[in-house]
């Protein structure tokens, strides 16, 4: 033991094995919230007030998860759907809408193309919050408040997208644009078989930020919505914490734990992209 | 006469000779369509809004009646609004803090991440990474019951270890630091995963040749990963002070007591939405917007990066 610990001091590796054990506190830390999250969500009523406190439920019960499923109580499942329709509804419309748009202004000919692209860019320099009240009129005046619509319908470009899949498109050499239109291939036809194929990388970042975005928003909804059978999860959660959070806080625990599932399964599945999309997205902005 | 000019600009097309009609004749159908699409599309999500932000901090409205002009009324009136100097300080605060803190957090937990390879590498990312993917009231319901005053975590672990238990988000004086604190938490993790990619950047001959010429860990870390990873360095910054000068979910959902956590973002809202004064809500949103404008070119003046497209 001791002749080991001095052979490791002596290579020099014990800085990478300190490190290590740093790294594995810090996440520690981290994720220790998460444990109250999880553990909480299986405690009774009584448990969960119960004083001293203890991270590990004295009884493990799912009464909450059954109280937040119950429709007559929380409307979990409702919200389910609107955030999933509201999601691959916006998360779509970008991917499309963004692509095409970087290669209508990185290949295509028209009259005030780059005017109309550094007028799209300048718009990301104005917060949403100086265009929350407005857009709140806007949508009123288009009868959209309150409808799953109205969620979608600011987001159906995307500046950043646009900006994003242009920079990418640059990359693809022009002269496979030129041979295709030689070869008399139409525009959307270019677009469709080779550009589109060719900007998958940076489509699969700009969906993983898309989704996170739309799943995770809070204030356009909470603006929006009213209906408690039109909410989003997370609009749904706040609703539960008021109604639940006196007396029943282990439901909030459970409705939160089964909003970040779908969050949480994007991530595990696309994990690899993640450090690349960043790589790609973070950077070269 | 007529032929002429066509035939020369076959051979060859000069601009000059390209009108904007004719322009118009050769440009490609799909990019016209696309451009009136998202023309259209900008028009009524931001040019319309825009603008009426505009007008209506010039205005009275209440929602109900008819607005009245009022001039510049709305903004004189935020120089002498003990609330919105209160928001403003409250939001300059939290930024620097924030950022001050997070940044260098995350500065360290990338460079500890660039040590360790591999799987390694990607399992503590994916670790550090989870606060970021979760919802923000997801968070934030977590975090107020960890900062319960009886019986919350955090008092639980003080009382362990022997010191007095906090208030925390019942008192004025702590709020705005626990919600700091929870924010960093939350947003480290992004941060570093950034940086880190910057690092990764790096060429590793520059380490090389630092090493042949004898010089240690910290020494190549200054003179080297830090200057080489500033740009990136500059745009976290540029980015964070945007996004917590905007950051409304966590003040809105833990609020502290009175208005020790209110910041322009939530006044910008509960004026608009609670107190209805929809003119003055305009205002000061207006304000922020030039507040951020005048912090990014300054930020991007002082630091002279250059974005390239």
């Amino acid at each position: 033991m001791v002749n080991s610990l001095r052979r490791l001091y002596r290579s020099g590796r014990w800085i990478e094995w300190f490190i290590r054990i740093l790294l594995a506190l810090g996440s520690f830390a981290v994720f220790y919230p998460f444990l109250w999250l999880i553990f909480s969500s299986f405690k009774t009523g009584a448990d969960i007030v119960r004083i001293p406190v203890t991270l590990l439920p004295e009884k493990w019960t799912l009464s909450a998860y059954r109280m937040v499923m119950d429709p007559n109580r929380a409307n979990l499942p409702r919200a389910y759907w609107n955030s999933t329709l509201v999601t691959v509804g916006t998360v779509i419309t970008i991917l499309f809408t963004s692509s095409l748009g970087g290669f209508v202004f990185a290949r295509l000919q028209f009259p005030g193309r780059n005017l109309l692209f550094y007028l799209i860019l300048s718009t990301t320099m104005v917060p949403f919050l100086t265009l929350l009240i407005p857009l709140y009129i806007v949508m009123k005046q288009l009868h959209l408040l309150n409808t799953l619509w109205g969620l979608w319908v600011p987001s159906i470009f995307s500046s950043f997208g646009i900006f994003l899949c242009r920079q990418f498109i640059y990359g693809i050499p022009a002269e496979l644009y030129d041979a295709a239109k030689i070869d008399g291939s139409g525009d959307f036809g270019i677009f469709r078989n080779i550009i589109l194929p060719l900007t998958r990388p940076v489509l699969s970042a700009l969906a993983i930020f898309t989704f996170l975005g739309t799943f995770n928003a809070y204030l356009w909804p909470l603006v929006v919505l009213n209906d408690e059978n039109k909410l989003t999860l997370p609009l749904i959660i706040s609703r539960m914490a008021n109604r639940f959070g006196g007396t029943d806080y282990q439901a909030v625990m459970a409705g939160s734990v089964l909003v970040s599932i779908p969050p949480l399964v994007v991530f595990l599945i696309f994990q690899r992209n993640f450090v690349r999309g960043i790589a790609l997205t973070g950077l070269k902005g | 006469m007529q032929a002429k000019p066509t035939v020369r600009l076959a051979l060859a097309p000069s601009r000059q000779q390209q009108g904007f009609l004719r322009r118009l004749r050769r440009a490609s159908p799909l990019g016209l369509l696309f451009a009136t699409a998202v023309t259209i599309f900008y028009t009524v999500v931001f040019i319309i809004p825009f603008g009426t932000a505009i007008w209506l901090s010039f205005q009275n409205w209440d929602f109900l009646t008819k607005p009245r002009f009022v001039g510049l009324r709305n903004f004189a009136h935020a120089l002498s609004d003990a609330y919105f100097w209160q928001a403003l300080k409250t939001t300059i605060l939290f930024s620097v803090v924030e950022i001050s803190l997070g940044v260098a957090l995350a500065l360290l937990l990338a460079l500890m991440l660039s040590q360790v390879r591999g799987v390694t590498q990607n399992v503590f990312l994916s670790l550090y990474y989870l606060p970021v993917i979760t919802p923000t009231v997801v968070t934030v319901y977590l975090w107020s019951w960890l900062y319960r005053p009886t019986g919350g975590a955090f008092n639980t672990f003080l009382s362990a270890i022997g010191l007095p238990p906090q208030p925390f988000l019942a008192s004025p004086s702590q709020a705005l630091w626990c919600i700091t604190a929870m924010v960093i938490w939350a947003n480290v993790g992004g941060a570093s995963v950034i940086l880190l990619a910057g690092m990764n950047d790096v060429p590793e001959s520059l380490y090389e040749a630092a090493r042949l010429d004898g010089a240690g860990f910290w020494q190549m870390f200054f003179r080297i990963t830090l200057p080489m990873i500033r740009p990136v360095l500059v745009y976290q910054v540029v980015v964070s002070v945007i996004g917590t000068v905007q950051m409304f979910d966590p003040f809105f959902l833990m609020p502290g007591p009175g208005f020790s956590t209110r910041t322009l973002a939530l006044y910008t809202y509960q004026l608009g939405f609670q107190a209805l004064n929809l003119g003055y809500g305009a205002a000061v949103s207006l304000i922020i917007f030039v507040l951020l404008l005048f912090a990014t070119v300054f930020q991007l003046q002082r630091w002279q990066v250059r974005w390239e497209h």
